[in-house]
């Protein structure tokens, strides 16, 4: 009855989408191998030792501890890189959160990045200006987090009201909020006085909150993984994504959301309100953008680099891969924003550790990231080739009759059966 | 040739298992050749499967199909086409923005040195829409033609590949009055040829009128086969259900009392075209009666009930509902005293990838029972679901749990009923609520209907079925493009006289005509 139990633990689809996950970042993390390989191969700074030192720094990066007197690379349990890791990770499971709560409720939020200007701007400006002699630091970055989490919030919301009301598609409106958000940050910091101008080296950068006395409490993480970066906001992130598991599948809220993502017209037939739910949607993620920004910048010690802002920044965008690969479930994004992040400090060791140029690293790590994006199509070959196998019949073919409805299809839904004979029917 | 063989087709002890279900259970089916057989059952009783399984779209694990005798092998469509068998699709395999013709000749084309012959191809389908009588504009896109029309292409397009052996998966489910007659004419004109017709359905009338004998098919199970001459309605229908089945709705008088729902002059922009699709309709449903407004589809009755339950914004006209003005109300505020069983199950009535338990909730979660907080109260949510499946005996794989999506149609649609009747509202207004389903279901939804009435609510029953108009209800409007043309008594009109207003070949002046 063992294999009972397998199989029944297999059929489910919680289990399907994280092994198909799973095997996602294999299948990327080994082609990023033989990328590191035959980059290794064909540069004459490298050889077929620093390719496979290469290899082994893609796979095992985060527990790299540099590199022992013989010379050969060492590994073990490496604070800083773990720390790190956790740290940048942070935002990253935010945007992700962003992504995939918008996309449960049937919106794409391509504007993460805008919205995390947003709560950048924001967040900075609060904890910069209010003076902490007179306010408790802590208060101020309470405010400032808050404040973060609104500005993306009424960012986000932007492309909520234009869909709601104009039907403008969201994916457009994002886009064109991105590069708005884009110049109004740039322009806000250049009218402002928060330009870094006591370290000479820093002028394009504002002062980090630090020099208001505002940071992230560290809540014991920096005794854990010393000399990192580390601090209380990747609970925060964990905190959060807990939170908006619940929003999503326990609440009222999260199944008004979720009906207007699945069927907007049976929601407004149930008398549910469309409109402001996909606005609703829209600022959560934005909000939840906005808070990522907040817990980055936050930290006391993160520079932002202001001048002329001509590119939007890649933790936005990268909350999309996040969101695809935990299949945009928020417990999920925890882990996948972590693995990011991950590949993050693997591409320094390798730059830091062999000749590896930092660019060929984000080569490697876009094809990493591109690949796992592959999650959906690798659930699907899992789920095929079961059905394959128990039916002996084509994948498409079993969907429609996995409840047993076998029936003369009564109503408008075709049989998927029926559609998989459209080809030879015609023949 | 020397004996020729009894049966064309010969489908032999077919078992066909899916996941927790058996579909076909040792099915035997022996199509004569020139016949016109009918296969009849409920939803889920395995017709379509057995047929996918002819077709060649799903491999059975037992059991084995013979032509003419000889065993052969369909692993896909391509062989069932390769051996003459052909088959008319529920929802047609068109493409929309192609020609009549480019459909028609679409896997079969002649070319010549990869260019198509589009003249020849042309000959032949004109000749063959001549002999049989299925005329079509072959250069008309059929995005424009009616699905009529578009039917017709595709028993061209088995026409043209030289088909002898027919499928009609449930031909007569879209179609109007005039055009079942239409398509009855065609299939007998097929059959006299020497065609051989396999006929999906379970239209009781339908089968009588036209098929030589019938197999009834009831949960996978083969229940027997029987010559049409020798059987009548209600015992197929006993058959099919494994019980004896009310076919006539039993009821008493109604009994009206105060009206609940008055309608006065209302105008319904259409969204196809520029013209109102409802055009100053007025009229009253009172407690305790089923109104039914019947009319041909397309006639306005669609835009009446979004204009009545707030999907579509009237233009002009007022609705009180309950002695309350509702005409700009929303949709929330209207289904406060309404229920509405809709038209479109999948577009307005399910959210198809949510749970059935989800889905029986869908207006009421917000009551206090069901959340607290904003937090759903998951156990009270299943009770619910668990006494409602169990009462209205809507089935599904996994119960409240299941994914809507999976469920079969009738089941959707009890589902539907389900949850509206469970609301309790004055007035329930039902779209051809019986679309699609089978004798068991059809009589379970006209008892309920009944029921309500009889409970004193007020009951607006739209319908394109004439037998469920006349046997359900106590008044009749017939619509015609947009305007009420007549009330009728049940009891006092008759199908031919309705036929002919809802046609517009007749209509009384006094009609609902409003300023």
């Amino acid at each position: 009855m063992k294999n009972g139990r397998l199989s029944d633990f297999m059929r489910r689809d919680g289990t399907r989408t994280v092994l198909s996950s799973i095997v996602s970042i294999l299948i990327g993390l080994v082609v990023g191998a033989i990328v590191v390989f035959v980059v290794g191969l064909t540069s004459d700074n490298l050889t077929l030792t620093s390719a496979w030192e290469g290899i082994r720094l893609i796979f095992g990066g985060l527990f790299s501890t540099g590199r022992d007197s013989a010379g050969a690379l060492t590994f073990g349990f490496n604070s800083t890189n773990i720390g790190n890791m956790l740290f940048r990770a942070t935002p990253l499971i935010m945007t992700g959160l962003s992504v995939a709560v918008a996309y449960k409720t049937g919106l794409f939020n391509i504007g993460a990045p805008g919205q995390y200007l947003m709560g950048t701007m924001a967040s900075l400006m609060l904890a910069l200006a209010i003076p902490s002699e007179v306010v408790p630091a802590g208060i101020v970055w309470i405010i400032a987090f808050l404040g973060g989490i609104l500005a993306g919030a009424l960012w986000g919301a932007i492309p909520g009201l234009l869909k709601a009301l104009l039907n403008i598609n969201e994916v457009i409106a994002c886009i064109m909020t991105n590069w708005i958000a884009a110049n109004v940050v740039t322009w806000a910091f250049d009218v402002s006085n928060f330009k870094n101008l006591v370290e000479s080296t820093k002028s394009s950068y504002i002062y980090k909150t630090t020099f208001n006395g505002v940071e992230t409490p560290k809540m014991g993480l920096d005794i854990l993984f010393p000399n990192s970066q580390v601090n209380g906001g990747i609970l925060i992130a964990a905190l959060i994504a807990v939170l908006m598991y619940i929003l999503m599948n326990k609440t009222t809220l999260g199944y008004e959301l979720k009906a207007c993502g699945s069927n907007r017209h049976a929601a407004r037939y149930a008398g549910i309100s469309d409109r402001r739910n996909i606005v609703l949607s829209m600022a959560i993620a934005g909000g939840l953008s906005g808070a990522g920004a907040a817990l980055y910048y936050l930290a006391g010690n993160t520079e932002f680099f202001w001048n002329t802002y001509t590119s939007l920044p890649a933790t936005g965008f990268n909350g999309i891969p996040v969101a695809l690969l935990a299949a945009n479930n928020p417990i999920g994004v925890v882990f996948t924003g972590m693995f990011m992040s991950m590949l993050d400090i693997a591409g320094t060791q390798l730059t830091s550790l062999t000749a590896y140029n930092e660019y060929i690293t984000d080569v490697i790590i876009a094809v990493i990231v591109y690949l796992s994006a592959f999650s959906l199509v690798i659930k699907m070959l899992i789920s095929g080739r079961r059905k394959k196998v128990r039916a002996a019949q084509p994948g498409s073919a079993a969907q429609a009759d996995a409840s047993g409805e076998t029936g003369s299809g009564a109503g408008p839904m075709p049989p998927a059966g029926a559609d998989t004979g459209k080809g030879g029917g015609e023949a | 040739m020397a004996a020729q063989p009894e049966y064309i087709i010969e489908m032999l002890h077919i078992t066909k298992e899916f996941p927790g279900i058996i579909a076909n259970d040792d099915i035997t089916l022996r199509l004569r050749k020139g016949e016109i057989h009918a296969l009849l059952g409920e939803n889920g009783a395995g017709k379509s499967t057995l047929m996918s399984v002819l077709f060649g779209l799903y491999k059975p694990e037992a059991g084995e199909i013979r032509k003419n005798g000889e065993v052969v092998r369909i692993d896909d469509p391509n062989d069932a086409t390769a051996l003459g068998i052909g088959m008319v699709h529920q929802h047609f395999k068109l493409i929309d923005v192609f020609t009549v013709l480019d459909n028609i000749i679409l896997g079969a084309e002649t070319t010549k040195m990869g260019f198509l012959q589009r003249r020849e191809a042309r000959r032949k389908v004109e000749e063959l829409s001549e002999r049989y009588g299925l005329h079509v504009d072959l250069d008309a896109k059929v995005e424009s033609i009616t699905v009529g029309m578009q039917q017709r292409v595709e028993i061209l397009k088995m026409l043209y590949r030289d088909n002898d052996i027919l499928i009609f998966d449930e031909p007569t489910a879209v179609l109007t009055p005039q055009e079942i007659d239409e398509l009855m004419e065609t299939m007998r004109g097929f059959a006299r040829e020497g065609k051989s017709i396999l006929f999906i359905s379970h239209k009781l009338n339908e089968i009588m009128a036209v098929s030589d004998r019938v197999t009834v098919l009831r949960k996978g199970r083969c229940i027997g086969t029987v010559d049409t001459k020798d059987t009548n309605k209600q015992a197929l229908s006993n058959m099919m259900v494994g019980r004896p089945v009310q076919l006539e709705v039993v009821k008493s008088p109604a009994r009206p009392g105060e009206t609940v729902l008055d309608v006065h002059g209302l105008t319904v922009p259409s969204k196809v075209h520029k013209k109102d699709a409802v055009h100053g309709v007025s009229f009253n449903v009172r407690a305790g009666e089923i109104l039914c407004i019947a009319g041909i589809d397309g006639n306005g009755q669609t835009e009446l009930v979004y204009g009545l339950t707030g999907l579509e914004k009237p233009t002009h006209g007022r609705i009180e509902l309950c002695g309350q003005d509702i005409s700009h109300a929303s949709i929330k505020k209207r289904s406060q005293e309404m229920s509405h069983i809709p038209e479109d199950r999948h577009k307005h009535g399910l959210i198809l990838d949510f749970t059935l338990e989800q889905n029986l909730v869908l207006q009421r979660f917000k009551e206090r029972r069901f959340q607290h907080l904003g937090f759903i109260n998951q156990p009270n949510v299943r009770q619910y679901a668990e006494r409602l499946i169990e009462q209205y005996d809507v089935r599904s794989g996994q119960g409240p749990v299941t994914v809507v999506r999976s469920m079969s149609g009738g089941n959707q649609q009890k589902a539907i009923v389900a949850r509206e009747l469970d609301l309790e509202k004055p007035l329930i207004v039902a779209v051809q609520p019986t679309r699609g389903l089978d004798v068991g279901a059809i009589e379970y939804i006209h008892s309920q209907l009944v029921a309500e009435r009889d409970k004193g609510h007020a009951v607006l029953l739209v319908s394109l079925e004439l037998d469920e108009v006349m046997s359900l209800s106590d008044r009749i409007l017939v619509m015609y493009e947009g305007e009420i043309v007549g009330e009728f008594d049940p009891k006092k009109v008759t199908v031919e006289e309705l036929g002919l207003y809802m046609a517009g070949a007749k209509r009384d002046s006094a009609g609902g005509e409003s300023a």
